[in-house]
């Protein structure tokens, strides 16, 4: 067993409160990401579960135990840090070797355990090399294998692969999945890339604050976004975001009406102001009828084209439209939204969901604690 | 191509190279001057003075070929002599390593007192030799001295002990206040170098299941190996030649039991009068320095 628990974890350095209130439960064998802008105590996070980093409230648990009092060699846990931490005078079989010499693993079950971690990771001919005079790829790989090399309860990664290229990340990102998939370990995966954390992880816990704000599958986290902070997180550019009210079941903006699908939200649909969500991908930039807006940008990546119009209240949204479609900058044209696409958030700073369900609820039932 | 070939300086260097090579030059000759005038003279005139038999006063005297050679190789004097100076080298060198080590691992720590306490260690680096062996050699005094005093109060003694006139303790004491004197260096030394290992070396050793020995020998000695072979060089050195410790504080007594190369050359040139025997004397513990220098660059060097 080797689910990994936060109950009520705080976190403060000093005066500073990096975590508020930390609730996480990690089943065994999950690959979860944490997810968050910078400083929002991702890493912090991980250092506890690793023991580096003390909690100054709460509880951490490793399988059945309770590991707030247990020193870091103790814990079964291996990390791979993100900036690697290799022992610069150490070889890259010593590197890997040496979780099992301290563990007083000897001689030829050493040497075996070694070389089937090099193999695994195609280190075996960069075996006696030291980490100086290998690649930011083979150093990272060095440092997955001498977490690889020992058989702990959970892995531990911080943004193991932020410091390489396009390329070699998206080579590591297939190899992780794959590793994970023949391991079957626990895996806590720190990342700021949303793109690691929606192909990667089975759940992902969004952070922000000093708190989780969801923590949920890929799909759920980028289809039914728990509050307004997860909506304009997630995606690339982010789902947009527009103020106005609900009024007789309509969502009113600077006097234009925009329909929106009752029957997905019941009783939660009050008369009052919302704060109105939808992706880039589902707006349709038209003529005539739709809300008004007035084309500012058009980017074309190559694939598509994104563009930025500025609504009457001048708020800024995005919309993702073929590449060949031309638009002029400055012209006017009208948006219509797609009902089925369109999430709605309360108004207040929190802005959460209208129409969350119980799982996602019960974090935002806590965050207003 | 010919003109290449016959004037190749002045077509491949721009004019502004030429001037930074110039300046180059200009900027280095002050150093090669004073280098020449305060090393190479005093060199050359050494192994000049030491073929010949000198009377220091007068500083006239006869050639006198290999002789004082052969009696550095076959009189005994610089064999003993040397001798003590390993003792005193080595011994003294091994304290401060490990004093120094040890204290810089000390206030290394998250201490209260360690700003203080960095300062106060430099102290006896400061203090000037004369006064410095002037205290010790109160402390360790037979007849007054706050050392045996303290020793008898504590019961270790019954009789005063004459720390500086008798051996071995003549050689202990002064490669004792050479250690207290000198660790300092390697102190600042090696705290400079503690500050940038970086901390999360220890902390992955820690996940992988290091103690705090463990990580001394696996990260903490491992990372400090090139400054040591530095600080262990300079200090070398500079132990192997001291004179003003080792001549204030036992003048190379009792008779010639402390009696360290440099102190011989100084009895040789200023007691004796033998100037010439005492710059063959010096020669000689320039090879032997010479020598232990390639051997120990050769063997630590090559990583
Ligand atoms: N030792 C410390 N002392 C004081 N504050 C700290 C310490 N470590 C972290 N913090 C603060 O705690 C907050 C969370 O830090 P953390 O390193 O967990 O962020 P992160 O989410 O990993 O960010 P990044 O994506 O930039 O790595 C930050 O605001 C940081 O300044
Ligand atoms: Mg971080």
């Amino acid at each position: 067993m080797a689910n990994v628990t936060f109950r009520n974890v705080r976190k403060s350095f000093g005066e500073f409160v990096a975590l508020e209130e930390l609730d996480l439960h990690i089943n065994e064998g999950e690959f979860v990401a944490l997810l968050g802008p910078s400083g929002c105590g991702k890493s912090t996070t991980l250092r506890m579960l690793a023991g580096l980093e003390f909690p100054t409230s709460g509880e951490i648990m490793i399988g059945d135990r309770v590991v707030n009092d247990l020193a870091p060699g103790k814990r079964d846990i291996a990390m791979v840090f993100q900036s690697y931490a290799l022992y610069p005078h150490m070889s890259v079989g010593e590197n890997i070797g040496y979780p099992l010499k301290k563990r007083g693993i000897k001689g030829r079950e050493r040497d075996d355990a070694v070389q089937k971690a090099a193999e695994l990771l195609q280190l075996d001919a960069l075996l006696d090399r030291k980490p100086k005079q290998l690649s930011g790829g083979q150093q990272q790989r060095v440092a997955l294998g001498r977490a690889l090399v020992r058989d702990p309860q959970v892995f531990l990664l911080d943004e193991p692969l932020s410091n390489l290229d396009a390329k070699l990340r998206s080579y590591m990102r297939a190899e992780l999945i794959e590793l994970h998939r023949r391991l079957g370990k626990t895996m806590v995966y720190v990342t700021h890339d949303q793109l690691e954390a929606m192909t990667m992880a089975s759940r992902i816990a969004v952070m922000h604050g000093g708190r989780v704000q969801q923590f949920d599958t890929p799909d759920a986290i980028y289809n039914r976004p728990a509050n307004r902070f997860v909506a304009g997180f997630i995606g690339t550019p982010p789902m947009n975001q527009v103020e106005g009210t609900v009024e007789g079941g309509h969502f009113i903006t600077g006097g234009h009406k925009v329909p929106i699908d009752r029957s997905a939200y019941a009783d939660a649909l009050r008369d009052g102001p919302v704060v109105l969500g939808v992706r880039p991908e589902a707006i349709t930039i038209g003529k005539g009828e739709g809300l008004p807006a007035t084309v500012r940008l058009a980017e074309n990546t190559g694939h598509e084209t994104i563009v930025t119009l500025e609504l009457p209240d001048r708020t800024r949204i995005s919309a993702r439209v073929e590449a060949a479609r031309r638009l002029d900058v400055g012209h006017s044209v009208a948006l219509t939204f797609d009902p089925d696409a369109i999430h709605l958030f309360e108004a207040s700073a929190t802005g959460a969901r209208l129409n969350l369900d119980a799982k996602s609820a019960s974090v935002v039932s806590m965050r207003s604690k | 191509m010919t003109a290449i070939a016959t004037n190749p300086p002045r077509d491949r260097r721009s004019p502004l190279e030429r001037a930074y090579a110039r300046l180059g030059v200009l900027l280095i000759a002050p150093t090669i001057i004073v280098f020449s005038l305060v090393i190479v003279y005093p060199l050359l005139a050494a192994i000049y003075l030491s073929v010949f038999s000198i009377y220091t006063p007068t500083l006239q005297g006869d050639f006198v070929g290999a002789a004082n050679y052969i009696e550095l190789l076959t009189g005994g004097a610089f064999w003993h002599s040397l001798g003590v100076t390993l003792i005193w080298t080595v011994g003294t060198l091994s304290l401060q390593i490990i004093a120094g080590i040890g204290l810089a691992l000390l206030l290394h720590q998250n201490i209260w007192f360690r700003s203080l306490a960095r300062s106060l260690v430099l102290f006896p680096y400061f203090l000037s030799t004369v006064v410095a062996v002037l205290v010790w050699r109160w402390l360790f005094n037979d007849l007054y001295g706050a050392l045996n005093h303290g020793l008898i109060q504590l019961g270790i003694l019954d009789m005063p002990l004459d720390w500086l006139g008798s051996m071995p303790n003549a050689m202990i004491g002064v490669i004792l206040v050479g250690a207290w004197k000198y660790f300092p260096f390697v102190v600042i030394a090696v705290l400079a170098r503690l500050q940038t290992i970086p901390e999360n070396l220890y902390e992955a050793a820690r996940i992988d299941g290091a103690g705090p020995v463990g990580r001394f020998f696996d990260i903490t000695l491992p990372q400090l190996r090139s400054v040591l072979v530095v600080i262990i060089l300079l200090r070398a050195i500079w132990d192997f030649k001291e004179f003003d410790l080792l001549y204030l504080l036992t003048g190379g007594g009792p008779v010639t039991s402390t009696q360290t190369l440099s102190l011989l050359v100084y009895q040789e040139a200023f007691g004796l009068n033998q100037m010439g025997q005492a710059a063959a004397y010096s020669v000689g513990m320039m090879l032997v320095m010479l020598a232990f220098m390639v051997l120990y660059i050769r063997r630590t060097g090559g990583k």
